[in-house]
């Protein structure tokens, strides 16, 4: 069989790029372990540059054991700028490790491969060990903060309720297996007929929906979330956050919009549900947070529900919802997390109320706080509005009219919150008013997360051309 | 089929006699199985007893002295009187083990140590189970023998045992990796993992010839896996007094003791088998009138005086030496191992061979 | 192998690892609950056995039996303190997750007894291990490499995670 491996040149370069630090992190010398990061960010960069390239090429390997569509790509291009954010931001924290610095941003590199993998597989295997690859090293970045008990606490914790996610994920699709005979997502279509659903095959895709419902941390599949993302350093979280959630989704939509869009309707009402739930718990729960990482946690269980409700509208202008709004909650995130990550490398604090007064003491890094929570918020003209806009439109044309006033309720309910930061920032007296210096790679990822958020508010037209054209892949209303 | 020989040709009449009764396909496959594995069985304590002896014997030529010399001629007996010795003894079971785990271990190291056989092909046509899976299922089997060891220690519930079971899991389970790599060079040539297909296929070169630096790789990781001098940490007595067996006495001590025999003969026979042509004559040897099970045993005993020869002769190593031998010397050099091994399979293609 | 075999087989095989599981979580002792798992993986080897599938039978020993469950037991007994007997007891939790854990098999066994799985494949491959090597290498190469690379991370994870931290004073 001959296999045309030029298609998989962003999956070998992420390896080739992951295993070069590796083996670079034995080579160079403790004490001159230095301008990794960059050298990590730069590398990523190059990949998402080259990703451009598949744009358009929409081919299968190996009868559909792995795809390259423009869905695959567009979640590929999404891991790979996430990654050279968070590389970027890393770099103030790792500057402070005392070991295994190269090592770390190699895991970084490790876990983007497994997005990498995990959103261009065709068939469960492939999707499965992706999943894992990424989780396994999440479980390792969380707990590289040694000798300090929360790390360690959140490592444990992510490993735990990890791996009992990963079974019941297992599980449920060794059932599809059962039920469709075959691993091959593709040919799901066929196996599955609307007709004849057998009671094992929805307990499989409840399963599947717990099992990836955990990464994607929605309610009542988000306890870990907030623990884990305190615990865990900060760069961590923030790719934690965004990555893990797009790659679970990505993986969402292949199986249940790839492969059994005869049997919407089951899934449809799986997804309302957990969307629904995750939209109110989480913004209730995550008003009385005091710790800003704890906040951002529960605000993305709430994002989660927002996401999910483009899963619920079952067509392509869901999925391109779905798409756009995963990519600006990249940058949304991202901006927010490492104004958390300059705040706490300063002051060592993540407490709300010890951001009082940062519009003084570093106006780049609360006008930044503000464009991204309020994006998350979906206030215009940021770009979270747009996203909003997509997916509850695409609900609404579905007739579900219902979810889409939950969402713009709990939106309002978020702002609640999301303003009370800003407030802080804004309105406080700062206990100390010396202004905060932070690193340049910091202010570089907080401009860049800044400008896209805002350009993109206002003119969305490049990113939903992408959106559409991956939306497109799939066959639907 | 020629040369058949007497074991074959019993093996035949049996099944044939069976089939004459009327037993079904199923009992005739049981009852073939038990003569197998009795069998083997008897093999494996015969071999003991001898081997017993030949230690001693080879212990006290290696190291000058006189070795046992009082019952029968020149000592042959001395096992067999040791073993009534131990049978007599009284079973003792200190107060404070762990008296399940204590008990069961002496038994669990007997069970890997009688399944391995079950693949060993003993001469032509002469294999309990000749499986797809052969050597892959001794490297299965094998691997569970840590167990017994684990158990032993922690179940004597004293301090030597502990440390003695510690260290033989992780010496064993560090050498069980160069161990399968170094086997792997021989299945890719072969292409197959059933025993009787590796055989077949040394009729004319012997494995040892193209694989040598994998049979070195086993030779010195069988050492480890049989917990053998210089490798023999975990009984280490001027440290830890016997390891595992210090609280072990009379008939569950003589079960180690054997186990350990029996694991020596089947890591020989495995050696044997991929390394030495298994039950094939030596080249140009083929017109001898000398049954296939002889050669095989001979070359068996060739290697068992190999392994003796060694464990006289070098002191024993300290266990962070051992570690570090296996994961950094022998890991990489089987690795590469495997990688020319598959050049070298390409080259010949492509040569046309 | 006829079905009479085939069926006590079976049975034996599922009562010993269901009763070893059973005993893994409610013996008291941390060190026999890891030693009765071990148990148990070997009883799922041999119900792999029974399927025909022999290398994954055999794999199953060599890296549950063989390897994990055995550092799982090496782990327990190097890292436990204080009483060993009563190291691995239930808490006020029990009686709830009997419950729950009833509820569960309930629904699984009432839905997955009334699916209808189907016509069962045909009895498997003669050469299974030959055949598992040219997919792994051809149609699964792709999830062979990143179980590949999964492996390293597994191992560079486990030497950051595990590795004393230096007093660097």
């Amino acid at each position: 069989m001959n296999i045309d491996y030029s298609l998989l040149t962003i999956e070998m370069l992420t390896a080739g790029l992951a295993l070069g630090l590796l083996v670079l992190s034995l080579v160079v010398p403790g004490d001159q372990r230095k301008g990794f990061g960059y050298l990590t960010a730069a590398g990523l960069a190059i990949i998402f540059a080259i990703s451009f390239a598949f744009n358009g090429v929409n081919k299968e390997i190996i009868g559909g054991m792995y795809l390259i569509d423009d869905f695959g790509n567009f979640f590929k291009q999404l891991a790979l700028v996430a990654g050279v954010l968070v590389a970027l931001a890393s770099i103030p924290y790792v500057e402070k490790l005392e070991s295994y610095r190269g090592e770390y941003y190699s895991l970084l590199v490790f876990a983007t491969l497994g997005m990498v993998v995990m959103v261009g597989a065709g068939d469960l295997i492939s999707l499965y060990l992706g999943l894992e690859l990424m989780t396994i090293t999440f479980f390792v970045l969380t707990a590289f903060k040694r000798g300090d008990s929360k790390s360690a606490e959140a490592g444990i914790k992510y490993v735990l309720l990890g791996a009992m996610s990963s079974a019941i994920l297992l599980y449920g699709l060794s059932m599809l297996y059962g039920v469709a005979k075959t691993t091959v997502i593709s040919e799901l279509v066929s196996t599955i007929q609307a007709g004849q659903i057998s009671p094992a095959l929805i307990l499989g895709l409840m399963f599947l929906v717990g099992g990836f419902g955990f990464k994607i941390s929605a309610v009542p599949f988000h306890m870990w979330s907030p623990d884990v993302y305190e615990g865990a350093p900060t760069p961590v979280t923030s790719y934690l956050a965004v990555g893990s959630k797009a790659a679970a989704f990505a993986a969402f939509v292949r199986i249940f919009m790839g492969g059994m869009p005869q049997i919407q309707e089951i899934w449809i009402a799986l997804f309302a549900g957990l969307s629904a739930l995750s939209m109110i718990i989480g913004n209730l729960i995550a008003i009385p947070q005091t710790n800003i990482k704890r906040m951002l946690a529960f605000s993305g269980v709430a994002q989660a529900g927002y996401i999910l409700t483009g899963m619920v509208a079952g067509t392509n202008a869901g999925i391109k919802g779905l798409a756009f709004y995963l990519m600006i909650y990249v940058f949304a995130t991202i901006g927010a997390f490492t104004v958390a990550i300059g705040f706490s490398n300063a002051t060592g604090s993540d407490e709300i109320k010890d951001m009082a007064g940062l519009s003084q003491r570093n106006p780049l890094m609360a006008a930044v706080m503000l464009v991204c929570l309020l994006s998350m918020a979906g206030i215009p003209p940021l770009a979270g509005f747009a996203g909003k806009l997509f997916l509850f439109s695409a609900i609404v044309a579905q007739g579900k009219l219902w979810l889409a006033l939950v969402g713009l309720i709990m939106s309002m309910v978020s702002v609640y919150y999301y303003l009370s930061v800003a407030k802080s920032m804004y309105m406080g007296e700062a206990a100390d008013p010396s202004p905060i210096e932070i690193p340049g790679s910091l202010k570089l990822v907080l401009i860049v997360s800044m400008v896209v958020t805002i350009f993109l508010g206002i003119y969305p037209a490049p990113l939903t051309g992408l959106a559409e054209a991956a939306a497109s892949v799939f066959a639907l209303k | 089929m020629e040369n058949i020989n007497l074991f074959v040709l019993l093996a035949n009449w049996l099944r044939q006699w069976l089939e004459g009764v009327g037993a079904s396909p199923d009992v005739i496959e049981v009852v073939m199985d038990v003569f197998g594995t009795v069998g083997a069985l008897v093999f494996i304590l015969l071999n003991a007893l001898i081997l017993v002896l030949l230690e001693r014997k080879a212990a006290a030529f290696f190291q000058q002295r006189y070795g046992p010399n009082r019952w029968g001629p020149k000592g042959v007996f001395q096992t067999i009187f040791d073993s009534l010795k131990l049978l007599s003894k009284e079973d003792i079971i200190p107060k404070a083990v762990d008296k399940w785990v204590f008990k069961i271990a002496a038994y669990l190291i007997f069970i890997p140590a009688i399944l391995v056989f079950a693949v060993i092909p003993f001469g032509e046509g002469m294999i309990i189970s000749d499986l797809n899976i052969g050597i892959f299922y001794f490297v299965a089997v094998a691997s569970t023998a840590t167990l017994a060891f684990l158990m032993a220690g922690w179940g004597s519930n004293n301090k030597y045992s502990l440390i003695g079971g510690m260290r033989s899991v992780a010496q064993m389970v560090s050498y069980e990796i160069p161990l399968v790599f170094s086997l792997v060079g021989v299945v890719m040539l072969t292409g197959s993992m059933k025993m009787s297909a590796i055989v077949a296929a040394q009729t004319k070169v012997w494995f040892i010839l193209p694989q040598f630096l994998a049979f070195l790789v086993y030779f010195i990781a069988g050492h480890a896996e049989l917990n053998r001098g210089p490798f023999d940490m975990p009984e280490g007595e001027q440290e830890i007094v016997a390891g595992p067996y210090t609280e072990y006495s009379g008939m569950r001590w003589a079960l180690f003791f054997l186990a350990e025999y029996a694991n020596l003969v089947a890591v020989c026979s495995i050696a044997t088998t991929m390394f030495l042509g298994g039950w094939n004559p030596i080249p140009g040897l083929g017109f001898l009138p000398i049954p296939t099970y002889v050669w095989f045993v001979l070359k068996v005993y060739f290697m068992i005086m190999l392994f003796m020869w060694t464990r006289w002769t070098f002191p024993r190593v300290r266990i962070d030496h051992l570690m570090h031998f296996g994961w950094k010397v022998l890991i990489p050099v089987s690795l590469v191992n495997i990688l020319v091994t598959g050049i070298g399979i390409k080259i010949y293609q492509w040569m046309g061979w | 192998m006829s079905d009479a075999v085939f069926t006590v087989a079976f049975y034996v095989f599922s009562a010993v690892t269901v009763l070893a599981a059973l005993g893994v979580v409610l013996k008291k002792n941390l060190v026999h609950s890891a030693l009765l798992l071990i148990l148990a993986f070997v009883g799922v080897a041999g119900i792999y056995v029974l399927l025909q599938a022999d290398f994954i039978a055999a794999v199953q020993i060599l890296v549950y039996a063989g390897a994990v469950a055995i550092l799982v037991a090496f782990g327990v007994m190097l890292t436990k303190r204080g009483d060993i007997r009563e190291s691995n007891l239930a808490n006020r939790q029990k009686w709830p997750a009997l419950f729950v854990v009833a509820g569960v098999f309930a629904v699984i066994y009432a839905l997955l007894g009334q699916t209808n799985w189907g016509p069962l494949a045909a009895a498997g491959p003669e050469d299974s291990v030959g055949i598992l090597a040219t997919l792994m290498l051809t149609d699964f190469v792709v999830p062979f490499e990143t179980a590949a690379i999964l492996l390293t991370v597994a191992m560079l994870g486990a030497i950051v995670i595990a590795k004393e931290v230096k007093n660097s004073k």
